[in-house]
């Protein structure tokens, strides 16, 4: 019998094996994608307008969307997991009001950051609860959070802004070495939760429940220990987005800011995050939100109004997600 | 399955007796003609884009771009009649028919390229949403014409307009989705989408036909809000989607597909709509009612759910 | 296999009930450390639920296990693993968008010093796992979801030794195997014995089974017909064990009257494996197709109904040329195919026994678009006196609550409502009871005589060769011969089946 794998003909082969560099693009050829695209467009939009490559510019881009960078990297996580968050949006809301009115209330300004964090973890434990143990989806549980928490909200507040906040508070504002504090941030938590999700048992059992969840409880995964736990944690970025997001104004709007879960969403899909689970990066999911700040800008910049960017947002969206389920439907055919 | 169905619905039924009853003892406004009439114009929107996310949610998908078609539909009636000349209801019909060429592009990447449902329509939420915010460079259009207020804003034998159409779609879609093999195609997608296909029922039409009927029913309501608010902006309809795939939801509808009704979604939606009346008058500040929507929703499925422990997801 | 080798794991009394219904009646068995014991018995008879309870994933209601002398509960499947029982599953529990190294070391990874994962380690593990696996083809960091089922089995393997497995346990590990392959795998098997694993070999297939095993056991109907050495037995005592009975008297096939020719098929092409099929079906015949898994039987009926259109070829029905591209146009071509995955493909589980009847007649069950719903009941109950569907609730019972053959008898009943001419069953008694099985073959043996030509796909040769007019025999998308019923016979069919073309594992 012929058969070029039979074991005594298979001795002399040398192994196969992909160098690192080739390792890598197998692995992030998503977030490559957006890498380049993102060159791409600083390219093109300097050509047209070399002023935005100017350091404040670019602080401006890198440092504008890291609040929503920081919650799409918990968004990221949930979305691995098979389920999605659509009460993240009205969370952040809520934790910046409770943030900012116990700075003004004069507690130390730790306390007002922290807070929010912790606050942030219990709310999503009950989510967490009700999807992992009481089975309800987690599109329907959040949504009824969402009208909780939205309406939580402007019930208490009245939709009043808080002002008056202290200055030690705006840690937003802040500029160490030239560049603004949440870039810092920004790639330190990203970096960090790339690293948990590659190299902690935890963050590979995400994949795996997202991935087939059936394989996944034979290999002995604790799916619903595990899914409350996700949620957790997803509420801690959401108060550390919080940080971000609460203290970049001199004033906190007590309400809602529109949409920000879909855009939240949105940033972890378009960073390779598959709808479906089981795939994608944290790292990506960063890329996403710095390049709609990219965008928002050179809109600007190329005297386009800066309206068409929601639109320009979801084609961006639409064009990702046909490419990735026309790969998909091919390598299932193959 | 008629039986969990029918015992969904009549919990949701007794609850919503219970909180009109409650409500009527609070405030002698809640139960007069007059107000009751007014709460159901108020609903119309959401209930049209509603009944028919009845449809698209038992087929086992979603439709989150409801709200910006919407916004878009809006926007475009504005556009065409005062940037373009048309005449008004020319105008509103070619938005319409926008709107529900919206709702068929769904539909299409949705068969065609078989991107999920949920994603397919965020992406479009942002697009339509995008395209509303983009060709009204957030200007509104105002001063129409007082005979367009008919629609939204007039009576009709003392009910107003707009009700009607509510209660007419809401008689034909329950009369498909029970009594014909459209409905009973919806059905079979929901539960099996594979053994539907299997059985030659036209699967990729009937979802097509679905996604594009949630467009229609979106511009639909975007005119009508657009006539009963008397304004254009390109932020209408904001979050309507939610709203909506709450009193779906609420309705006993499996957000899995293959379980729900057109009469559990009526009564979501008059559950919801009693309540934000109700605690309004009964002095509880306007979208803090939202917090009881929310929790009314969990725990409705939460109980449904224990009630329903049988294993089958 | 000297007696005094004690057994690792031991099972006694082993019970186990599902809904009232006993799927396991007090089996006793017990796997040796170095042996391969193969488990045999027909579909239903209880192997899965017994590879079930070893592998930690069901607990048993009576009896217990012992490993290694120690009385144990098992209650999960990372129980099991810690014990040392691995499995191989049949459905290949991987993850496809997990390369080949991760998919070996999920939930079991080598450790750096600080708590996190070590990929050199793993990876270096993998390699040395797959090279002592005879798999040095194998690129450890490729995606699981772009390999082959033989490739994708060799790394499920590779996991269960990266977790010291004493017992693996292989559920019809070749059932989807081409013949190169399988003859790969039974080197891994012997060279796993070799290293004093216990290995649980679930299969259906005589040479291999004579080939590799050590110790058989027969199961029928969840209850132990008995354990044997493999020198006691020979094929034929086994089946005997099997089926309690020879196979004239299961399938009782009536004479069948043939007449013209209904189907005709020329130079069919589709996907990978349907390549240039011709062949003919007349009526009141029926065609039997035999082959492995992964031949293309299955493809071949999928193209006929239209699931998968054909993309060159000529398909006659009556003489007259058709184009077929959807199961809609299929069914009003007078094709049913009632469908290889009963519950995937065949019925709408949470949906009653009308409503799956009436389900590929609904457009004709209605007056314009309205359902005739008194007409649909009136069909059902029909269905349901016609073929002996057993239902409590009647015609409003849910189909998921019902017996694997009432199941399929409300498939094929769903079918029948479209008064179909030609009639293609995939694998119409897989999962089903003796007794519905034989009243299965019973109808299609009525329905033949009435006319209808029938295509039976099936990997049971014993019903290929009972109920089949002429078998067509499939290998590698390939026709490989048309066998007579008067020729047809275990060997000439069989290895039709097994010509070796050339390895489909080329990668």
């Amino acid at each position: 019998m012929a058969n070029a794998n039979h074991p005594t003909s298979a001795s002399g082969r040398a192994p196969s094996e992909r160098g690192v560099i080739a390792r890598f693009a197998a692995a992030y050829g998503q977030e490559i994608v957006i890498f380049f695209a993102m060159i791409a467009l600083f390219v093109i939009v300097t050509a047209i307008n070399p002023r935005f490559i100017s350091p404040e510019n670019l602080n401006t881009i890198f440092s504008g969307n890291a609040y929503i960078a920081v919650a799409a990297i918990g968004m990221a996580m949930i979305i691995i997991t098979g389920h999605i968050d659509v009460s993240v949006g009205a969370l952040i809301g809520v934790l910046a009001t409770i943030s900012g009115t116990l700075a003004v209330s004069g507690y130390p300004v730790w306390v007002a950051l922290i807070v929010p964090v912790f606050v942030g973890m219990a709310v999503n434990a009950v989510i967490g609860v009700m999807v992992a143990y009481a089975r309800i989806p987690s599109i329907v549980v959040t949504l009824g959070m969402l009208s909780i928490l939205r309406g939580g909200l402007i019930t208490v507040t009245g939709g009043a802004w808080i002002s008056g906040l202290p200055p030690e508070f705006l840690i937003a504002q802040a500029k160490p070495l030239g560049v603004p504090a949440p870039i810092y941030f920004m790639v330190a938590l990203t970096l960090l939760a790339a690293f948990w999700m590659r190299y902690s048992e935890f963050g590979r059992s995400l994949y795996a429940i997202g991935g087939n969840p059936e394989a996944a409880r034979a290999s002995g995964i604790p799916i619903e220990r595990r899914t409350v736990m996700v949620f957790v944690i997803h509420g801690a970025f959401a108060g550390l987005a919080t940080m971000l997001f609460a203290t970049q104004l001199q004033v906190i709007q007590s309400t809602v800011p529109p949409n920000l879960e879909l855009t939240v969403i949105t940033a972890a899909v378009i960073g390779g995050v598959s709808i479906l689970g089981g795939t994608g990066t944290v790292i990506g999911s960063t890329l996403a939100a710095i390049l709609f700040a990219a965008i928002g800008s050179a809109l600007i910049f190329t005297n386009v109004s800066a309206y068409w960017l929601r639109a320009v947002i979801g084609v961006l969206i639409l064009v990702t997600v046909m490419a990735d389920m026309i790969r998909r439907n091919r390598q299932g055919r193959a | 399955m008629i039986k969990r169905i029918l015992r969904h619905e009549t919990i949701l039924a007794l609850l919503t007796v219970i909180v009109l009853a409650i409500l009527a003892y609070q405030s002698d406004k809640f139960f007069t003609v007059d107000n009751l009439l007014n709460q159901g114009r108020l609903m119309t929107e959401v209930g049209l884009v509603a009944v028919i996310m009845t449809f698209v949610i038992v087929t086992g998908g979603i439709d989150l771009s409801v709200g910006s078609i919407v916004g878009l539909t809006a926007i475009l009636t504005g556009v065409f009649w005062k940037s373009l000349g048309l005449p008004l209801p020319l105008a509103a019909f070619a938005a319409i028919a926008c709107g529900t060429f919206g709702g068929f592009m769904n539909g299409v990447i949705i068969t065609r390229f078989k991107v999920p449902p949920l994603i397919a329509t965020l992406a479009t939420l942002a697009l339509y949403r995008g395209l509303a915010e983009g060709i009204s460079q957030a200007r509104s259009v105002r001063g129409y014409p007082e005979s367009f207020y008919v629609l939204g804003q007039g009576n009709m034998l003392g009910v107003p307009t707009q009700l009607w159409l509510l209660i007419i779609t809401a008689i034909v879609a329950g009369v498909v989705l029970g009594y014909t093999r459209w409905g009973r195609t919806v059905y079979a997608i929901g539960s099996n989408e594979v053994a539907a296909r299997f059985s030659g029922l036209p699967v990729d039409r009937a979802k097509l036909a679905v996604y594009t009927a949630s467009g229609f029913a979106a511009a639909v309501a975007g005119v009508i809000l657009v006539s009963r608010v008397s304004t254009t902006r390109s932020d209408m309809g904001t979050g309507l989607e939610l709203d909506a795939i709450t009193a779906v939801v609420l309705g006993g509808t499996s957000i899995f597909g293959g379980r729900g009704t057109v009469i559990g979604t009526l009564l979501g939606l008059i559950l919801i709509q009693a309540l934000k009346n109700g605690l309004s008058l009964a002095g509880i500040k306007g979208d803090g009612t939202i917090v009881l929507i929310g929790v009314v929703l969990i725990l409705t499925i939460l109980i449904s759910n224990i009630v329903h422990r049988d294993g089958n997801r | 296999m000297p007696e005094t080798v004690q057994p690792f794991v031991s099972l006694t009394g082993a019970t186990k009930t599902f809904g009232g219904i006993t799927v396991l009646k007090a089996v006793d068995f017990d796997v040796r450390p170095g042996e391969v014991h193969a488990l045999l018995g027909e579909n239903g008879a209880g192997k899965s639920t017994l590879i079930k309870i070893i592998s930690g994933l069901y607990v048993p209601d009576g009896g217990t296990i012992r490993i290694g002398g120690e009385t144990v509960t098992l209650s999960s499947t990372r129980d099991a693993s810690r014990r040392g029982i691995a499995t191989v599953y049949q459905e290949l529990l991987l993850f496809p968008e997990m390369t080949i190294a991760e998919n070996i070391f999920l939930g079991n990874y080598p450790k750096t010093a600080w708590g996190g994962i070590d990929w050199p380690e793993a990876r270096r593990r993998a390699r040395a796992l797959l090279d002592s696996l005879d798999s040095p083809e194998l690129d450890i960091d490729r995606k699981v979801a772009s390999l082959s089922v033989a490739q994708r089995q060799r790394v499920e393997i590779a996991k269960a030794l990266s977790r010291d497995a004493r017992v693996l346990i292989m559920d019809e590990p070749t059932a989807s195997l081409a013949e190169a392959d399988v003859q790969r795998l039974m080197e891994v098997v012997r060279a796993l014995r070799q290293r004093g694993v216990g290995i649980i070999y679930v299969s259906h297939r005589m040479p291999e089974i004579f080939a590799l095993a050590d110790r058989v056991t027969v199961l029928r109907d969840g209850e132990l017909i008995g354990t044997r050495d493999i020198g006691e037995v020979t094929e034929a005592t086994l089946v005997a064990m099997m089926v309690g009975r020879s196979i004239d008297q299961l399938f009782p096939k009536p004479e069948p009257i043939i007449g013209e020719t209904l189907l005709e098929v020329e130079n069919l092409v589709s996907g990978k494996l349907v390549k240039g099929l011709s062949f003919s079906v007349r009526k009141g015949e029926i065609l039997g197709i035999a082959g492995l898994v992964g031949s293309g039987r299955t493809e071949t009926a999928l193209t006929l109904f239209g699931i998968t259109p054909a993309e060159s070829g000529r398909i006659r029905i009556a003489g007259k040329e058709v184009t077929i591209r959807s199961p809609r146009e299929a069914r009003d071509l007078g094709i049913a195919y009632v469908p290889e995955d009963r519950g995937l493909q065949g019925l709408v589980k949470s949906m009653t026994i009308r409503q799956n009847v009436s389900m590929a007649s609904i457009d004709r069950l209605s007056r314009g678009i309205f359902i005739r719903f008194a007409e649909e009941a009136a069909r059902a109950v029909n269905a349901v006196k016609r073929f002996g569907i057993r239902a409590r609730a009647g015609i409003e019972q849910p189909v998921g609550q019902l017996s694997g053959g009432n199941q399929q008898k409300v498939v094929i009943a769903k079918w029948l409502e479209t008064a179909p001419r030609i009639l293609i069953l995939d694998e119409p008694t897989r999962g089903v009871d003796v007794g519905a099985k034989s009243e299965i073959h019973a109808i299609m043996g009525e329905l033949a005589r009435t006319g209808v030509a029938i295509i039976m796909i099936s990997s049971e040769l014993p019903e290929v060769l009972g109920m089949s007019d002429r078998v067509l025999v499939m290998n590698n998308g390939h026709l490989v011969s048309i066998i007579d019923r008067a020729d047809a016979n275990a060997e000439s069919v069989g290895a039709a089946m097994t010509v070796a073309k050339k390895s489909k594992d080329a990668a």
